[in-house]
């Protein structure tokens, strides 16, 4: 079963955005996430990266990404308790703990592990959402000309690892198939086999690297992808966000206290800044495409607008032709 | 169910045993009232002084905070700022924030330090270029003495008894050592009379005789050894200023009534001077007029002069 947070390729605004574009307005999330300790505006900013990935179509990277940020958004909440014992308001006396001292749980440090568990949750959320929404070939390209072999490296990588992993699956299934009454394949013996095969693998890829020519330096235009009709809107995005964080943080929007006592700011920069964050999340809202879209598709639209006219075709008992002549 | 009722035991059990250990929900009953007092400048700038009632959970920085607008660093652990007034450099010599629980420098932080109840504790901004160490004083008088934590005290007298002559049993106490043994008498101190190690000792004689004992010796070493900033130089008792430095010889009849500690000990606080007047005067100013937000009071004819001396 593939990982939640493996990349599908959808015909959704986030991911046929440049990944400079997608990566900005996913980074001015965090950003805002890291910027601000508010409680409320990281539920905005939470609620604006799982807005963005349930639009993108990651449904799935959003709720394992919540569940598993949320779990250890408890985990900081718990630690965070038993280890401050800061706070005017003592909620438990626990006594002497060997190493930790007097611990005191009070509201205060488990509000303030609360701020720092969210804040981890946000950043989760957004990277799964990144990491399932962001094509990696494109990144990497994009980091060519700017570190060409850290980015062929990580492109071996990405590609060497799920092939060793298949490699296992197979090898597995071949010692399985010797029947019952064959011995059990070894965890050593099979590591060894999948070294050796990704040895020979690695020599037949450097082989095959330097027949094209991967040791000359990268092509600039060949591989330029058009520009998406994306990209302006996420990268409007992250600069309005940005600057609003910025604007907001100067203007005392990060209203929030912890110790020696509770204190959120509702005023109205908080809330205005928290709801501009919010809506954000709905930057990857596609636009239900017009006619005219069909008729005189864009140049990354294209593909999608065709194939769907194309099934639709196929429904109505069209064909290829038809299609070519719109 | 055998496994549900050994859960419900051994749930019972862990409770009984956190109970035990002193855990309990919220913040504890109430422990009695404790006084702060929050002063600048070695006590000469007073800025808050409350008696709240403290907690079983309290200690000395959840009191602070919970009294005046509190900046910390590091973890919660230090005071950056007491109302605004933060640590730092001011006229080129370092400031900070120093406190005392019962007249004693404490040897752990403010957010360890836990209370029991009628304390004085005592925040004080000042200039350390001389020494950030003093670790004792006398301004929460009658504390130590009279604190929450009840010690023997103990007079030890360097001064000849009057009719020595006499057997051992028939001597008279001496007039100067009398006096501060009424004194801390008034205040509900019981006072034990001779050494005992285990007590705080109050040394009362002249210079000359207390400059023997290792720990009221320590004056004469200055105060990045004792704390006190003063000094018996020439016959005469000498006032420093903030950075150690001499800054007025008193005349020969002035006292001094200072607090000390050796390798983190008990307090011993002197009262002495280079006279037997000079020494019963600082006697005679054992009392909290004389002595309140103080770190040690040379007293020149009743009227008490606060040290260390200086434009404050």
């Amino acid at each position: 079963m593939k990982s939640p947070f493996a990349y599908q390729p959808r015909p959704a605004p986030l991911q046929l955005a440049a990944p400079g574009a997608a990566v900005a307005y996913l980074g001015a999330i965090v950003a805002v996430a890291f910027l601000y300790s508010s409680p409320v505006v990281l539920a905005a900013a939470g609620a604006a990266a799982a807005i963005a990935g349930l639009l993108a179509g990651a449904r799935r990277a959003v709720r394992v990404a919540l569940k598993m940020g949320l779990a250890l958004a408890f985990l900081i909440v718990v630690v965070n308790a038993l280890v401050v014992s800061r706070g005017e308001t003592v909620l438990a006396r626990l006594g002497e703990w060997p190493l930790l001292g007097q611990v005191d749980v009070t509201f205060e440090a488990i509000v303030a592990g609360l701020s720092g568990g969210l804040r981890a949750a946000v950043a989760m959320v957004a990277a799964a959402v990144y990491s399932a929404c962001v094509d990696p070939d494109r990144v990497l390209r994009v980091l060519r000309p700017l570190a060409g072999r850290s980015a062929l490296t990580a492109t071996l990588v990405s590609r060497m690892v799920p092939v060793a992993a298949a490699d296992a699956g197979r090898l597995r299934d071949a010692g399985r198939l010797r029947g019952p009454a064959a011995a059990p394949v070894g965890r050593a013996s099979l590591a060894r086999r999948l070294l050796a095969g990704s040895l020979d693998r690695a020599v037949d890829a450097a082989a095959t690297l330097e027949l094209r020519g991967y040791g000359l330096d990268a092509p600039r235009a060949r591989n330029r992808r058009a520009r998406s009709r994306y990209d302006r809107r996420f990268y409007a995005v992250a600069a309005v966000v940005l600057a609003a964080a910025i604007a907001g943080k100067a203007l005392g929007a990060d209203d929030f206290q912890t110790y020696p006592e509770v204190e959120i700011g509702f005023g109205p920069t908080t809330l205005a800044l928290a709801a501009l964050v919010a809506l954000s999340g709905l930057a990857p809202l596609r636009r239900r495409p017009k006619r005219q879209a069909i008729a005189h598709p864009s140049a990354d639209g294209t593909k999608t607008a065709l194939s769907k006219r194309k099934s639709s075709r196929r429904r109505e008992g069209g064909g290829r032709g038809k299609v070519a002549r719109v | 169910m055998t496994a549900r009722r050994g859960t419900a035991v051994a749930t019972a059990l862990l409770l009984a045993a956190l109970a035990a250990a002193g855990c309990g929900l919220g913040p504890g009953a109430d422990v009695g009232d404790v006084r702060l007092t929050v002063t600048r400048d070695f006590g000469a700038v007073a800025v808050l002084d409350r008696s709240p009632a403290a907690r079983e959970s309290d200690t000395v920085m959840r009191l602070l905070e919970g009294e005046a607008d509190v900046e910390t660093r590091y973890g919660g652990g230090f005071v950056h700022a007491i109302d605004g007034v933060a640590e730092g450099q001011r006229g080129g010599d370092p400031h900070d924030w120093f406190f005392y629980v019962d007249g004693v420098e404490s040897p752990i932080g403010a957010a360890d330090y836990e209370l029991e109840g009628g304390e004085r504790v005592w925040w004080d901004y000042r200039d350390w270029s001389a020494t950030n160490h003093v670790p004792a004083v006398v301004g929460s008088w009658p504390a130590p003495f009279a604190g929450a934590e009840h010690r023997p005290v103990a007079v030890e007298c360097a001064e000849p008894s009057p009719g020595s002559s006499r057997s051992p049993g028939d001597r008279k106490e001496p007039q100067v050592c009398a006096a501060t043994r009424r004194a801390l008498e008034a205040e509900g101190v019981e006072v034990a009379s001779g050494e005992s190690g285990k007590a705080i000792r109050v040394l009362v004689g002249t210079w000359g005789r207390l400059r023997l004992d290792p720990t009221a010796g320590l004056i004469e070493d200055g105060p990045a050894e004792s704390g006190v900033y003063a000094d018996f130089a020439g016959g005469d008792l000498v006032g420093l200023d903030e950075d150690g430095a001499p800054v007025r010889s008193f005349s020969p009849a002035a006292g001094l009534v200072a607090a000390t500690s050796r390798y983190g000990g008990l307090p011993v606080w002197v009262v002495t001077g280079e006279t037997p007047a000079a020494v019963r005067g600082a006697a005679e100013a054992l009392d909290a007029e004389h002595l309140r937000d103080h770190y040690a009071v040379a007293v020149v004819n009743g009227k008490s002069t606060p040290l260390p001396l200086g434009d404050r």
